[in-house]
């Protein structure tokens, strides 16, 4: 039989010894502490949203969450509690990094985090009997849980009920039907978690009498703490003879008499009974099969026939890799096409909020701070908001959706030819919204050297934060012309994510012939059921990355537009300065208004060159020469190295100030027009647009990256020798597009 | 292909055909690695399916009691299945 989600009398007809519902005693002053556990993809992090209002990252793949996340709530009584997001995991025998986390927490060897009071079991109720396994080894270890019992809306869809009080008897802990995505049951599991929920009693793990004997002689060896239930040491001393040596957690934990015994005890079961290492998991499934054959009635769910009739389609032969490109090329379109307007209607309102300001302030170094600082730099950066949102809307459909596992499965040959990890996908996929939520995804890597690899390379796919520089030189330089169903810049901004794709393969294939060598790593990806995309998750997220990016706006590059314009304002000058001023006067009292025109424009160049932003620029010219950089490519360069996207409020606030009279026109005119006054050619042009472009593909510009890189991997080896390759390739790459594009005449 | 004589015949799951179903019968590869696939639920004894293959031939997907798995083929080719 099935319950209603919400209200169904599962507490009162409960046979469980729970403890009146006095809220938990003994806890008055520390909350207690609620960690939500359970498999990947089954819900965790929805239902911690939904608890706590915060919003973690949800998405329908496995290892959305890597990391432990803290927030609070509030219960019925009006007690707040503390509840813990955890990383999804199959088994307290953890395979990769963010497993371990997981099961050092449940074991009691994490020292910062003591085991929780409460454990809130998260399945997916379609897929039972899996995620059972992990829930039967959590049972055993002693510590209080409720089950709870989500996407039950998907259940009733599709038929399939379950019998509450059947399965609350036999796994003897209290279970909630609930649905965390669309919000039911919710009040019954905050009651519930109020309540002091007693441990289960029963054992269902099934282990076969040789590896019970010699896990019960290891466990005698090992010491007692605290923190470590009884009964969690039969987990330990398994974990501790599974173990091939490279665990540190549990060497730390262990007396190194007992790790020696424990290797000596594996090795003697290698030999009298070679298949040791698994026998006990068939006995524990076949503990749960039971269980769930009493309690889900239509037995095991029906086939999901939508599922497989779309995956024909999206992962077919022929049309499944077409529909992949099809799909990344509209992606790109869109965020050319549809941000347009709206782009078009911010500039314009930046553009004439200048003017009008400008036009307030007397004339002065205010006014030039304000319009020339500020309003350029911020405001110029502010147009790239809608390209922002419209990115992240598609990435959250994506994600959300199920076609990400899918896009995995259809190019994971390709990955496996260079010798990444087929879990590889997910963090490199990841890495186009930003490289450092990429970076800590590869956690669920099991293998250190695929993950390294996988590190070294999740930069170059190209962040959210290269967009608006993209978008800034395309807009300026590339024709709008249609090409089939795309424009030019929508081609050419597929051409430079695909360069960042292309370079990233080509350098994971090096390192994983040469340094990063070895290592054949198991690679088992479960593809999630397709899902309608929570619109309301998508859309807080567009607006909670247009809005990060909105703060940073106005205050990393509100800062550094300040900054910058106080180093390209001063010195005013020198002698070229002094000498054009006088030019200046004169042709100002002889009322030649075009000459004075000419001086001034002149003036403003001479003056921007001699400033210490001029300087600091020209002394790297030499160095981008070659690479058709000149000294106001420079500063940006140097800036960028607070946050990629400073390149464009950058490049505003330079060209602002090396031009008299460039407060009507877009920057976009203004790259595309502005002369140098020296050689009298235009400072930037197409090709020089496309070198730099192909430079910022390549390049290790971001600071942040950098410091993930060297906590993720705990060693600065990586860190720096990232720098120096991306780097080095990134100046190769475009001198040959510079030089190159010379010698075939393009200018 | 039969190695137990007495015992149904047993195919790598690498070589079944999309559509087809078998019982597993043994897993093969390295303690570890056989470790996880059984708590992945790839259990001797469990009802598998082959689903498809990818585009570029490898991995396959299988499902095993409703769950969508993806496995390369270096690992399907240890997993033997009983046909049925
Ligand atoms: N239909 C339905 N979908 C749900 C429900 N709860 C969560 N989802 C969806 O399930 C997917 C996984 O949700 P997450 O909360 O990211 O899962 P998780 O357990 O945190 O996953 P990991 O962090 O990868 O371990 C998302 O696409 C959710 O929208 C539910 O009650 N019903
Ligand atoms: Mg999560």
């Amino acid at each position: 039989m099935s319950r209603p989600a919400d209200g169904g009398p599962t507490l009162k007809a409960a046979p469980l010894k729970l403890a009146t519902s006095t809220p938990a005693a003994g806890h008055a002053s520390a909350p207690r502490v609620v960690a939500i556990l359970g498999n990947p993809n089954a819900g965790k992090s929805t239902l911690f949203n939904q608890l706590t209002g915060l919003r973690q990252k949800v998405g329908n793949y496995p290892g959305v969450t890597v990391e432990k996340k803290t927030g609070s709530v509030t219960l019925p009584s009006g007690r707040r509690a503390e509840v813990i997001d955890l990383p999804g995991s199959y088994s307290l025998q953890p395979t990769s990094p963010d497993e371990t986390i997981v099961r050092d927490v449940l074991l009691g060897l994490q020292t910062d985090t003591p085991p929780p009071d409460l454990i809130v079991f998260v399945v997916d109720v379609m897929h039972l009997t899996r995620h059972l396994y992990l829930m039967m080894q959590l049972i055993e270890l002693g510590r209080p849980i409720v089950l709870a019992l989500n996407m039950m809306d998907t259940a009733r869809a599709r038929g399939v009920t379950v019998d509450i009080e059947q399965l609350e008897r036999d796994l003897g802990v209290p279970v909630v039907a609930i649905s965390a995505a669309k919000g039911e049951g919710l009040g019954n599991l905050r009651r519930m978690i109020e309540r002091d929920v007693e441990p289960s009693a029963r054992r269902f793990r099934r282990w076969p009498v040789h590896l019970e004997r010699v896990l019960g002689s290891l466990e005698k060896r090992l010491p007692r703490h605290s923190a470590l239930p009884e009964r969690a040491r039969h987990d330990l001393a398994l974990a501790l003879l599974l173990d091939d040596g490279e665990d540190d957690m549990l060497a730390r934990h262990s007396p190194p008499d007992v790790l020696d015994d424990a290797r000596i005890l594996a090795k003697r079961l290698d030999q009298l009974s070679p298949g040791w290492r698994s026998d006990d998991v068939a006995g524990h499934y076949e503990a749960i099969h039971d269980i769930v054959a009493r309690a889900v009635t239509s037995g095991t769910p029906r086939p999901d026939k939508l599922q497989d009739r779309i995956d024909r389609v999206l992962t077919h032969r022929v049309f499944g890799p077409i529909l992949f490109a099809v799909l990344m090329g509209a992606v790109f379109q869109s965020v050319f096409a549809w941000a347009q307007p709206a782009m078009d209607l911010i500039d314009k309102a930046i553009n004439l909020s200048g003017g009008f300001i400008g036009g307030l302030l007397p004339d002065g170094p205010v006014r030039s701070l304000v319009v020339n600082g500020i309003i350029a730099g911020v405001g110029t950066t502010l147009t790239f908001v809608p390209q922002i949102a419209i990115l992240f809307f598609f990435i959250g459909v994506l994600e959300e959706s199920g076609y990400m596992a899918r896009a995995a499965f259809i190019m994971d040959r390709l990955m496996g030819r260079v010798g990444l990890s087929g879990r590889a996908f997910i963090p490199l996929l990841s890495s186009f919204a930003c490289a450092i939520p990429g970076i800590m995804a590869t956690r669920t890597i099991d293998n250190r050297r695929d993950r390294i690899t996988t590190i070294m390379v999740a930069p170059f796919m190209s962040c959210s934060a290269r967009l608006p520089v993209y978008a800034l030189l395309i807009g300026a330089f590339i024709p709008n012309i249609w090409v089939g169903f795309l424009t030019l810049p929508g081609i050419t901004l597929f051409a430079m994510y695909a360069l960042g794709v292309i370079a990233a393969i080509a350098v994971a294939a090096v390192l994983k012939r040469t340094v990063l060598a070895g290592g054949k790593p198991l690679y088992v990806m479960e593809l999630p059921p397709y899902r309608m995309p929570q619109w309301g998750s998508v859309f807080l997220s567009v607006r909670e990355r247009s809005v990060v990016f909105v703060q940073q706006a106005g205050t990393v590059i509100l800062a550094v537009s300040i900054v910058l314009w106080f180093l390209a304002s001063y010195p005013r000058g020198g002698a070229d300065a002094a000498h054009v001023e006088q030019q200046l006067a004169a042709a100002t009292a002889s009322h030649d208004v075009a000459g004075a025109h000419q001086l001034e424009r002149e003036l403003a160049g001479v003056r921007l060159e001699n400033s210490f932003a001029g300087r600091v620029g020209r002394f790297l010219e030499p160095a981008i020469r070659p690479l058709g950089f000149d000294w106001r490519i420079g500063i940006g360069l140097v800036t960028s190295l607070a946050a990629r996207e400073v390149m464009v409020s950058t490049m505003a606030t330079v060209y602002h100030m090396g031009d008299a009279d460039a407060h009507s026109s877009s920057l976009r005119e203004q790259l595309r027009d502005t002369l140098d006054p020296r050689t009298g050619k235009h400072t930037c042009t197409p090709l020089v647009a496309v070198s730099l472009m192909v430079f910022y593909v390549l390049a290790c510009q971001c600071m942040s990256t950098v410091a993930v890189v060297r906590r993720e991997t705990n060693s600065w080896r990586w860190p720096i020798f990232m720098i120096v390759f991306m780097n080095a390739m990134a100046w190769g790459a475009s001198f040959v597009v510079f030089q190159g594009g010379r010698l075939l005449g393009f200018s | 292909m039969n190695e137990f004589p007495g015992e149904a015949p047993t195919i790598a799951i690498d070589a079944m055909q999309p559509g087809d179903s078998g019982v597993i019968a043994r897993v093969d590869a390295e303690p570890a690695i056989v470790r996880r696939l059984m708590e992945l639920g790839l259990v001797p004894g469990t009802e598998l399916q082959h689903v498809r293959v990818a585009p570029l031939g490898d991995p396959i997907e299988v499902s095993i009691r409703g769950v969508h798995l993806s496995l390369r083929r270096s690992e399907a080719s240890r997993i033997h299945v009983t046909p049925c």
